[in-house]
């Protein structure tokens, strides 16, 4: 069973877009190396922001024909064939694809207010295409919406990015409960938390080291720590470049973090995330 | 085609010094190359255009084929092909399940009706469609990975009877309640062979002469370093076979014609020569799987005359025997004003349109074997060489 990494917290600026990206392709890219005959990573955006399609494509002008959007409004019997037609290849990498999200997901989500199903409508015709790819990654938009939901449920293995501040480590629960929530209200057993990732860190702040400590001892978040991403001006730079971290500067202390959880989460991948 | 960073190699550098450390020993895992059994999105499938065993009839196989219709129109028309067709006959039906068989009707009304090939074509998938749905899909597809960048693309080696069964019934029979995936056998790219694909062929039954022809042909054409289209094909790209043979490709010979069915030379070279049938001959004699014996004699008349003779064989149900003598006997000259030429003339004016059907080494062949003689064989020839020079002469004269 191909495996789907959420990224989700729903407070803005932890470094979702920058994780499900860089990551997506390090999986892809780490893949190849190993060998792997599918090393194709699908990245789905769907943050109406399209911050995560801008940087990997290049481009943020999809709209009503060409991006989840499309897929969101197809009708439930061609929407697995929609959702193929409106991936599109990343100008990172050959095996990295992408389902771009649109500015019109913002009203997606009053148009499908109300429709019956309309959580599954991601998770769908997902599920016909997700075997054609060695992982898949959701980027999800900072808020518990509709959107958020739908990656959710399309998903298999939440990763939360979190800033190691206070109060980002207390929201983190609520993270958690959302999740818990999901897998549970939806019966969507499949789902679970695999992995917090610690963004943003900067070892020269006694709070982060201090938070990161606390992290580490608890009893049950310190088994999901996934990694530790430092802070890095690289991540903006490459950001600003359209290029992945990776390529922009590998070695950045950011690039060589990420490395490590994409090693990480490849070899979850290789046991059939076990 | 997608634009690659130009740093992806120190990206590489990068991930590669991870992958030891973190990966230890399984890389090894990913390197499985087994076939593998996935269930997969039927739109995400598509038939193989050059495959020899056609399903539908060839306007709706090229139509499909050159994507001016969808599957589901494809089969469309092919309902309404056998609606026109059943309605002629006195047998109208609203919905494709109405052409099963009743199993109330005790009477034996269903033995005595004739179908026509289409009917025939539609009832077998809708009937194998019915199996599908109350049995599941037991058998998969063996498919071709033929992705190439976003686009997720399989070729169907085998099973695509089955890959329409499934349209039908998710599209045209109300009770289907499937997710519109198929299961299949992917074959990597590079495992895929057209001589594994005409074994799985000739291994089942139902393939019919022209379908033989064709496969006969592209295994020739792959041999002799053809390129094999991925997209539909007229019969001219067959057709190309008819200036090859084997002998130019000794060594494969035996491993050709152990696919075509373990045949002998003799059958293959017949076999091809239905190429040489016009397009709607082959299309009607592959529609009505008439077999080579009663073909072969087909290929030595004038092509104007193929289909012709093709729908009497049909129409009359004529045994080889009867199709030899019409084609080489009186029967196809009958039309014409012969009334002051001999038989023997117009046998030998008709024999100068087929010179291109033959070899000079065949013909030395046919007269040794006529002749038994070589000297007799040549004096013959001589005489023959007499008599045309004399017949071009009395042409330019006149």
């Amino acid at each position: 069973m191909t495996r789907v990494f959420v990224f989700t917290n729903h407070k803005g600026g932890v470094g979702k877009s920058t994780s499900a990206t860089n990551i997506a392709l390090g999986i892809a890219g780490m893949l190849q190396r190993a060998g792997a005959p599918n090393a194709r990573v699908l990245l789905i955006d769907t943050d109406s922001q399209g911050h995560a399609s801008l940087v990997t494509t290049g481009r943020k002008d999809y709209g009503a024909d060409d991006s989840l959007y499309t897929v969101l409004m197809a009708d439930r019997q061609n929407a697995a064939q929609t959702f193929l037609n409106c991936i599109v290849p990343s100008t990172w990498d050959e095996n990295l694809h992408v389902l771009p999200a649109s500015p019109m997901l913002e009203g997606a989500e009053r148009e499908l207010m109300g429709v019956a199903g309309a959580p599954y409508r991601l998770a769908d015709p997902l599920s016909k295409i997700a075997n054609q790819y060695a992982a898949v990654v959701i980027d999800t938009r900072p808020s518990f919406s509709l959107m958020t939901e739908m990656g959710l449920l399309a998903a298999t293995d939440a990763i939360v990015p979190v800033e190691p501040r206070y109060l980002e480590t207390v929201g983190l629960t609520s993270v958690i409960q959302k999740i818990n929530d999901i897998r549970a209200g939806w019966r969507h057993p499949n789902l679970r938390v695999s992995g917090l990732l610690v963004t943003k860190m900067d070892s020269r702040i006694r709070g982060h080291n201090h938070l990161l400590a606390e992290l580490k001892a608890h009893p049950v978040l310190g088994n999901l720590l996934l990694g530790v991403i430092p802070a890095n001006e690289a991540v903006s730079y490459a950001h600003r470049n359209h290029q992945s971290l990776f390529s922009y500067d590998p070695r950045a202390s950011a690039s060589k973090a990420y490395a490590q959880v994409v090693g990480a989460l490849v070899r979850y991948l290789s046991k059939g995330g076990e | 085609m997608t634009r690659t960073n130009g740093n992806t190699s120190r990206m590489d550098d990068l991930l590669a010094s991870v992958t030891g450390e973190l990966l230890g020993d399984l890389p090894q895992t990913f390197n499985d190359n087994t076939l593998r059994v996935e269930r997969i999105l039927l739109e995400m499938v598509r038939p193989d255009p050059v495959q020899p065993r056609r399903v539908l009839p060839e306007t709706i196989h090229l139509n499909f084929h050159n994507n001016r219709v969808t599957p589901t129109q494809a089969l469309r028309e092919l309902v309404q092909l056998v609606q026109i067709a059943a309605r002629q006959r006195g047998r109208p039906f609203n919905s494709v399940l109405e052409l099963l068989p009743n199993a109330d009707d005790e009477r034996d009304e269903e033995a005595s009706v004739t179908l026509s090939p289409e009917e025939q074509l539609l009832r077998n998938l809708v009937n194998l469609a019915v199996t599908i749905r109350d049995d599941g899909q037991v058998n998969p597809l063996t498919v071709i990975d033929v992705s190439q960048g976003v686009t997720r693309l399989f070729r169907i080696e085998t099973g695509e009877r089955r890959y329409w069964a499934t349209w039908l019934l998710r599209d045209f029979i109300t009770s289907y309640t499937g997710d519109g995936m198929i299961p299949c056998i992917i074959i990597p790219q590079q495992q895929s062979s057209v001589f594994r694909q005409a074994k799985e062929n000739t291994a089942r039954s139902g393939l019919t002469a022209v379908a033989l022809a064709r496969q006969a042909a592209l295994l020739l054409l792959t041999v002799h370093s053809f390129e094999i289209p991925a997209y539909a094909v007229g019969n001219d790209f067959y057709r190309q076979a008819l200036e090859l043979d084997l002998r130019g490709k000794r060594e494969y010979t035996e491993a050709i014609l152990s696919a075509m069915g373990s045949i002998k030379r003799a059958q293959f070279s017949h076999i091809k020569s239905l190429l040489r049938l016009s397009d709607e001959a082959l299309e009607l004699a592959d529609r009505h799987a008439i077999e080579e014996a009663r073909l072969r004699y087909v290929v030595n008349v004038d092509s104007e005359y193929h289909a012709e003779i093709v729908r009497q064989i049909i129409d009359f149900n004529l045994s080889a025997k009867q199709v030899k003598e019409i084609c080489e006997g009186d029967g196809i000259l009958e039309t014409k004003d012969t009334a002051d030429i001999s038989p023997s003339a117009m046998k030998m004016a008709k024999a100068t349109q087929t010179i291109s059907a033959t070899t000079p080494q065949e013909l030395a062949r046919a007269l040794m074997r006529q002749e038994g003689d070589a000297s007799i064989a040549r004096a013959r020839l001589q005489a023959m060489q007499k008599l045309v020079s004399d017949a071009e002469r009395y042409l330019a004269n006149d």
